[in-house]
C-alpha cells in the first residue's frame, strides 16, 4: 500500500507539467523571499521611525518623506546623482559606440584592444579606489606631478578641490565601465545582418555613411539596453564615491546612495529614514527610465 | 584612397592611446608596490623603481587580515556562483522547455524583479537576514543571492536554442523529467555554465555594498569590503596600500587571462535581452 502510494507521488510529479513546478520552486522561493518580500516592505518601513535596535517602531505616515523634502543635504544628494548621470552616460556611451564601430571586427588589433580595455572591468572599485586615490593624490601621485610640469604651481591637490573631485569620480568611472559597454555594443553590431553592409558598399557609402545610416539604427535594440542600464546603473552610483571621497571635500561629490547608506548603516542608523530616500530614489529611477525607454523604442520603432 | 589611409593611422592612434590610459595607471601601481619607501617620497617622482623591494609585498599581509578577505571572498563568490548556477539553469530550463500553467506570466514577473534595484531592498534584506539569525554568515551572504533573474533569463535563452524534440526521445526512454535534465541538457549547456558562473563570481567578487551590509566583522569581510574599510582608517602607507591592491586585483586577473573569452561572453549576452 506504502509502496502503492509512492509510486504515485513519483508518477504525479514525473508528468512534465507537473515536475516543472519542483524545478522553478527554489528560484521562486529565494527571488519572493530576497527581493519582493523586500520590496514590498520597503515602503512600510519608509512610514516608521525604525532603527537599528527595531524597538518600539511606530508608523508616523509620510513624515519621513516631508523631512527628506526639507533636507538639504538630500537634495544635495540628488543634485550630484543626476549630474553624475547627465555627464558621465553619454560620454561613456558615445565613447564606446565610437570605439565599438572601429573596434568591432576580430583581427588582432581589434581584439587585443578589446581585451585590454576590459581589465577595468574585472577589478573592483575598492582596489581601484586605493590605486587612483594614490594616484591622484597630492603626497604620491603621478598624475599632480604631470600637471605641475605643465602648468609650473606646484602640485595640485584635486581630491580636496571641490572643483575638481567631481570630474575625477567620472573619469575613473568611465575609465572602469567603458569596457563593458564596449564589449555589448560591438556584439550588437556583429549581430546586424552582413547583407546591409554590402549593399551600403555597393552603392558606394563611405564608412561614414555606414556608421550614420546603417549601423546607428540597426543598432538601436542594443543601444537601447545600453543607455537605459547604464543610466539605472548611473543613478545607483555609490562604490566609486564611497572608496574615493567618501562624500567629501564638503559633500560635493555625496550620492544619493551614498547618503542612504551613511543614514542607514554609517554615522546613524535611521531604517525607516533612509528606507524612505531609497523609496524615493525607486521613484526617480522608474521616471527615468520610463522616459528614456519612451524615447528609446520610438528610435526603434523610426528603424524598422 | 590616401586620405582613408589616414583617417585609419588616426583611429588606430586614438585605440592606443586609450589603451595607453588604461594600463599607465596600473603600471604605476605595480610599479609603486615594489619601490622602497624613500623612492616612493622622492620628488620629482619616478616611474619606474631604481631599486626593487618585496618589503610591501610581505607587509600587507601584517597590515590587514589580507589572508581572510580572500579565503571569504573566495568561500562568497564561489558559493553564490556555484549554487546560483544550479537553480537559475533548473529554473530556465522549465520556463523554456515545459509547458505549464501560469509559465509566462511567472516569467514576466522574474524578468519584472530585475527592473528593482538593490537599494530599495538593502535594508528590508538586511533587518530579514537579522531575524532569520544568519546575518554575519555565510549562509547569510549567499541565499539572497541562490537565484538572480538575469541567470534564469540567461539560461532560458540557452535552452531555447537546443533542438526541439531532444527530450521527446528521451522521455519515450523512459527517462523521467530530472533524468532527462541530468542526462540530456546538463551535459549539452557546459558553455553556458561557465559562462553564467564566471558572470555570476565576479560580480559577487567585486561587488562592495552588499558584502559590507551584510557582514559587521573583520573576520566575515569580503576583499572589496576589507579594503574599502581600510581605505579611510589604517592603511595610510603608500607601499602596503599599493601591494594590497595590487594582490587583490590578481586572482581575476589570471582567471581572465586564461578564460577570456567567458568574461567576455556573460556581458555581451546581457545586451540580448532589451
Amino acid at each position: 500500500m506504502k509502496e502503492k502510494k509512492f509510486s504515485n507521488i513519483r508518477s504525479y510529479w514525473n508528468r512534465p507539467n507537473h515536475a516543472a513546478y519542483l524545478f522553478i520552486a527554489p528560484a521562486i522561493f529565494i527571488i519572493v523571499l530576497f527581493v519582493i518580500v523586500p520590496l514590498v516592505s520597503s515602503f512600510v518601513i519608509s512610514l516608521t521611525d525604525m532603527d537599528i535596535f527595531m524597538r518600539d517602531i511606530k508608523f508616523i505616515g509620510m513624515k519621513n518623506f516631508l523631512k527628506s523634502f526639507k533636507e538639504e543635504r538630500v537634495w544635495n544628494a540628488f543634485l550630484n546623482t543626476f549630474k553624475y548621470v547627465i555627464i558621465s552616460v553619454p560620454i561613456q556611451v558615445g565613447m564606446s559606440l565610437v570605439l565599438a564601430f572601429w573596434l568591432y571586427q576580430s583581427n588582432p588589433f581589434s581584439k587585443a584592444m578589446r581585451s585590454v580595455y576590459f581589465i577595468p572591468v574585472i577589478c573592483s572599485f575598492a582596489s581601484l579606489g586605493i590605486m587612483f586615490k594614490m594616484f591622484f593624490g597630492s603626497a604620491v601621485g603621478y598624475f599632480p606631478y604631470l600637471v605641475s610640469l605643465i602648468t609650473k604651481n606646484g602640485v595640485p591637490s584635486f581630491w580636496t578641490d571641490v572643483r575638481y573631485a567631481f570630474p575625477l569620480i567620472i573619469f575613473i568611472s568611465v575609465w572602469k565601465k567603458f569596457g563593458q559597454t564596449l564589449i555589448i555594443l560591438v556584439a550588437g553590431i556583429n549581430s546586424i545582418s552582413e547583407t546591409y553592409y554590402e549593399a551600403a558598399r555597393i552603392d558606394g557609402a563611405s564608412r561614414k555613411q555606414i556608421f550614420a545610416y546603417i549601423t546607428i539604427p540597426m543598432l538601436w535594440p542594443t543601444l537601447s539596453f545600453v543607455i537605459v542600464t547604464t543610466l539605472i546603473g548611473a543613478m545607483q552610483v555609490f562604490d566609486v564615491v564611497f572608496v574615493t571621497t567618501g562624500g567629501g571635500p564638503l559633500n560635493s561629490t555625496e550620492t544619493i546612495v551614498q547618503y542612504i547608506y551613511s543614514r542607514g548603516f554609517g554615522n546613524t542608523y535611521d531604517l525607516g529614514y533612509a528606507s524612505a530616500l531609497s523609496v524615493e530614489l525607486f521613484v526617480v529611477i522608474a521616471v527615468f527610465t520610463l522616459l528614456t525607454r519612451r524615447y528609446t523604442d520610438k528610435k526603434i520603432e523610426e528603424n524598422t | 584612397m590616401k586620405r582613408v589611409r589616414v583617417t585609419d593611422i588616426l583611429e588606430k592612434a586614438i585605440c592606443l592611446l586609450v589603451m595607453f590610459l588604461v594600463l599607465f595607471p596600473f603600471l604605476w601601481m605595480v610599479s609603486m608596490s615594489f619601490k622602497t619607501d624613500a623612492e616612493i617620497m622622492s620628488f620629482p617622482p619616478t616611474f619606474f623603481p631604481k631599486e626593487f623591494t618585496m618589503k610591501h609585498m610581505i607587509a600587507i599581509w601584517d597590515r590587514i587580515p589580507l589572508m581572510t578577505y580572500i579565503k571569504n571572498t573566495v568561500i562568497f563568490a564561489v558559493g553564490v556562483a556555484f549554487v546560483s548556477v544550479m537553480i537559475d539553469s533548473l529554473a530556465g530550463y522549465a520556463f523554456a522547455r515545459m509547458r505549464f500553467k501560469g509559465r509566462d506570466r511567472i516569467f514576466g514577473l522574474i524578468l519584472l524583479t530585475m527592473m528593482v534595484p538593490f537599494q530599495i531592498t538593502m535594508i528590508p534584506l538586511y533587518i530579514e537576514t537579522y531575524k532569520l539569525g544568519i546575518l554575519n554568515t555565510f549562509v547569510g551572504m549567499i541565499l539572497p543571492r541562490a537565484a538572480t533573474a538575469y541567470g534564469i533569463f540567461f539560461m532560458r535563452s540557452f535552452f531555447l536554442g537546443l533542438p526541439v524534440d531532444l527530450e521527446e526521445a528521451a522521455r519515450i526512454d523512459g527517462l523521467n523529467e530530472l533524468g532527462i535534465y541530468l542526462k540530456i541538457m546538463l551535459p549539452l549547456c557546459k558553455s553556458a555554465f561557465i559562462t553564467l558562473f564566471i558572470f555570476v563570481l565576479m560580480g559577487n567578487w567585486n561587488d562592495l555594498l552588499y558584502p559590507m551590509m551584510m557582514t559587521s566583522s573583520t573576520n566575515m569581510r569580503t576583499l572589496p569590503a576589507g579594503l574599502a574599510m581600510f581605505v579611510g582608517e589604517g592603511l595610510t602607507e603608500v607601499g602596503p596600500s599599493m601591494a594590497g591592491a595590487f594582490i587583490s586585483m590578481l586572482p581575476l586577473f589570471v582567471l581572465y587571462c586564461f578564460a577570456q573569452k567567458y568574461f567576455v561572453q556573460g556581458i555581451a549576452v546581457s545586451g540580448m535581452k532589451g
